[in-house]
């Protein structure tokens, strides 16, 4: 006989953080996607559209450095469950290739559940997160470039500055951020997919539980 | 209005100090530099440039020098000395334009006659002297004015081969020993044109003759004038600025001065408000090309440049690439040519490995290829884990 248990897997603050970032994603790539491809869409009265919507795609990437900075923190400091440790899931290489097994379905038989993310899942996490420091310092140096550098974006801007010389100026700075921006647009597919299989394959509820919090472990009894 | 007050009163007294500073540097250099050839004032008279026309070369250059109006009379002075500062001008991996350009104007103003009575004591292309009479100038120079003169290099520095690539003069010395042997007796080195800045042309792939900028190919600080060719403004500028405190100007962290790089073409182009009401050109030519709009689609690199050219353009102020309807390129930037590629398209339109794959070609294709991949492992999983449903009953 089993029954389900249901069982906290992500923090407010985790849940909370995965949306916000999520949305400003979103919301980054679509404004993003209309300063590489500007058209005239003549929508109101106003004349500034693109300099409006370089503000907002701006001012949403100052959210998403804030966003970044949260994750970082409840990644080395949450009271909950600190998950640092699992982004390092695919160094157990048995694991990782049982896992990589069973997403090309090879075997049926699903990896030990040891740490927070799968093997696979820490990479794609980790590499996510790398991707948003990247595209954040880019966006930075672009963001002081274009004059908002007043206060707090000041002082960034100062920060990262240096790094524009190591890129080998603005252009390549411009050509690296686009570039990340397509990392993204990947990286939404798949975890989308990955998650609604998860909930297909596994019924515990993956899907709901970036809302709820909760996933429903199956236990024998 | 009382802290305000207070700021300018401040701010005044600051300037006010630095002005007499520069008086001392300026009565300093009088008795320092060697006599004039000729003098400035008869100078400007024969050549036609009225008192008026000075006036206002001086309230451009304070302008462009960042410095208020009462630096106005200091920079006069700094001009009637301009062509007693020996100069020694060195050639390298590079195409002479930017002498020519600054050799070569509509009409002569004062910027040409400094440019034309600077007191060059070697400079391969306009000298009369050849051969070992040259080399002897050379040598001349660096005898009688050691740590006083300025060195102006333009052009980059092979290094390929052991700098074999380059040898110049009736001994035949490498580029890199010339540029080591003058610097290193230099006051200063002022790097001209993006070539002996950042490499530039010669420095593009696949640079068969490993070409860098002076400052990388001899580990000496430069000062660098970037540009394809650089403004004349942003050159005498400079010297004015050396003379007058008797220092090299602010640099950014590429050794571009501040006065002059410190903002991008973008910031103050006249164009910008077209960019910012996302009016385009789409094709040359077009209705928006004839209306003026924004260049940024048809490949202008701006918003990625830092340089005065928007605000003091070129010629005396007659025009700029952009005032004349093409984009910017970008030249003023290290790496310019391979990082600004395409010239006349977007920077995302950049290829990759030889084809015609671009970044959104590349981006486009992956997914493509992932949502066919979803597809096909949907599937694969419907019939693999079919039995899924009884399991959990």
């Amino acid at each position: 006989m089993e029954h389900i248990v249901p069982k906290k897997e992500w923090t407010v603050a985790i849940r909370y953080n995965h949306w916000l970032m999520a949305a400003a994603i979103f919301v980054l790539i679509a404004s993003g996607l209309y300063i590489a491809y500007p058209v005239n869409l003549s929508f109101s009265d106003k004349i500034t559209e693109m300099h409006d919507i370089i503000f907002w795609h701006i001012l949403t990437g100052i959210c998403l450095t804030f966003l970044f900075v949260w994750r970082v923190y409840l990644m080395f400091f949450s009271r909950f469950h600190a998950d640092w440790k699992d982004f390092f899931a695919w160094m157990n290489i048995k694991n990782s290739l049982k896992q990589v097994k069973f997403y090309l379905l090879i075997s049926k038989e699903p990896p030990e559940h040891t740490h927070l993310y799968g093997p696979l899942q820490s990479v794609a996490y980790g590499g996510l997160l790398i991707m948003v420091a990247l595209i954040v310092l880019t966006g930075l140096i672009l963001t002081g470039a274009a004059g908002y550098k007043a206060g707090l974006t000041g002082i960034m801007y100062t920060m990262v500055r240096p790094v524009e010389r190591l890129m080998g100026g603005l252009a390549s700075v411009r050509l690296i951020h686009h570039f990340l921006s397509w990392g993204f647009v990947l990286f939404i597919m798949v975890h989308m997919y990955m998650a609604f299989w998860y909930d297909v394959i596994f019924k515990e509820g993956t899907v709901s539980s970036m809302i709820s919090g909760v996933v429903f472990r199956k236990a024998h009894k | 209005m009382g802290q305000n007050a207070d700021y300018h009163s401040t701010v005044s007294k600051q300037y006010r100090q630095l002005l007499k500073q520069c008086k001392v540097n300026l009565d300093r250099n009088d008795q320092e530099l060697p006599a004039a050839a000729e003098d400035f004032g008869e100078l400007l008279k024969e050549r036609g440039v009225s008192r008026r026309a000075f006036i206002k070369w001086t309230s451009l250059m304070t302008g462009a020098l960042m410095l208020p109006p009462i630096f106005k009379p200091a920079l006069a002075r700094a001009a009637e000395q301009f062509s007693r500062v020996p100069v020694v001008w060195l050639h390298f991996a590079e195409c002479t334009g930017c002498s020519e350009a600054f050799l070569r104007t509509s009409y002569p103003g004062v910027a040409d006659i400094l440019l034309d009575t600077i007191s060059l004591e070697y400079h391969e292309t306009i000298m009369a002297a050849a051969g070992d009479q040259a080399e002897k100038c050379l040598e001349q120079c660096l005898h009688d004015f050691p740590g006083k003169f300025l060195c102006v290099i333009e052009g980059a520095i092979p290094l390929g081969n052991n700098g074999k690539y380059m040898r110049l003069g009736p001994k035949g010395k490498t580029g890199v020993e010339i540029a080591k042997e003058v610097t290193s007796k230099a006051a200063a080195t002022i790097c001209i044109g993006s070539c002996s800045a950042f490499g530039n042309i010669p420095a593009a792939k696949p640079n068969p003759t490993d070409c860098v900028g002076v400052s990388k190919a001899i580990g000496v600080h430069t000062i660098n004038i970037a540009g394809c060719p650089p403004n004349p403004v942003n050159f005498i500028g400079t010297i004015l600025h050396y003379l007058m405190f008797r220092d090299v100007p602010p640099l950014d962290g590429l050794g571009r001065p501040v006065w002059a790089y410190g903002k991008r073409i973008h910031d103050y182009c006249e164009r910008r408000a077209h960019y910012d009401g996302a009016e385009f050109v789409q094709q040359w030519g077009d209705e928006g090309a004839k209306h003026g709009w924004c260049l940024y689609k048809m490949g202008c690199k701006g918003p990625y440049t830092y340089a005065n050219c928007s605000q003091v353009r070129f010629n005396d102020g007659i025009s700029w690439p952009i005032m004349a309807g093409h984009g910017c390129i970008g030249c003023t930037e290290p790496g310019f040519w391979d990082t600004m590629a395409p010239l006349e398209k977007q920077i995302h339109e950049d290829t990759f490995g030889g084809g015609q794959a671009t970044i959104d070609t590349i981006g486009t294709t992956l997914l493509g290829v992932t949502a066919a991949g979803i597809a096909v492992h949907a599937a694969a999983t419907a019939c693999r884990h079919r039995d899924n449903k009884s399991e959990t009953k």
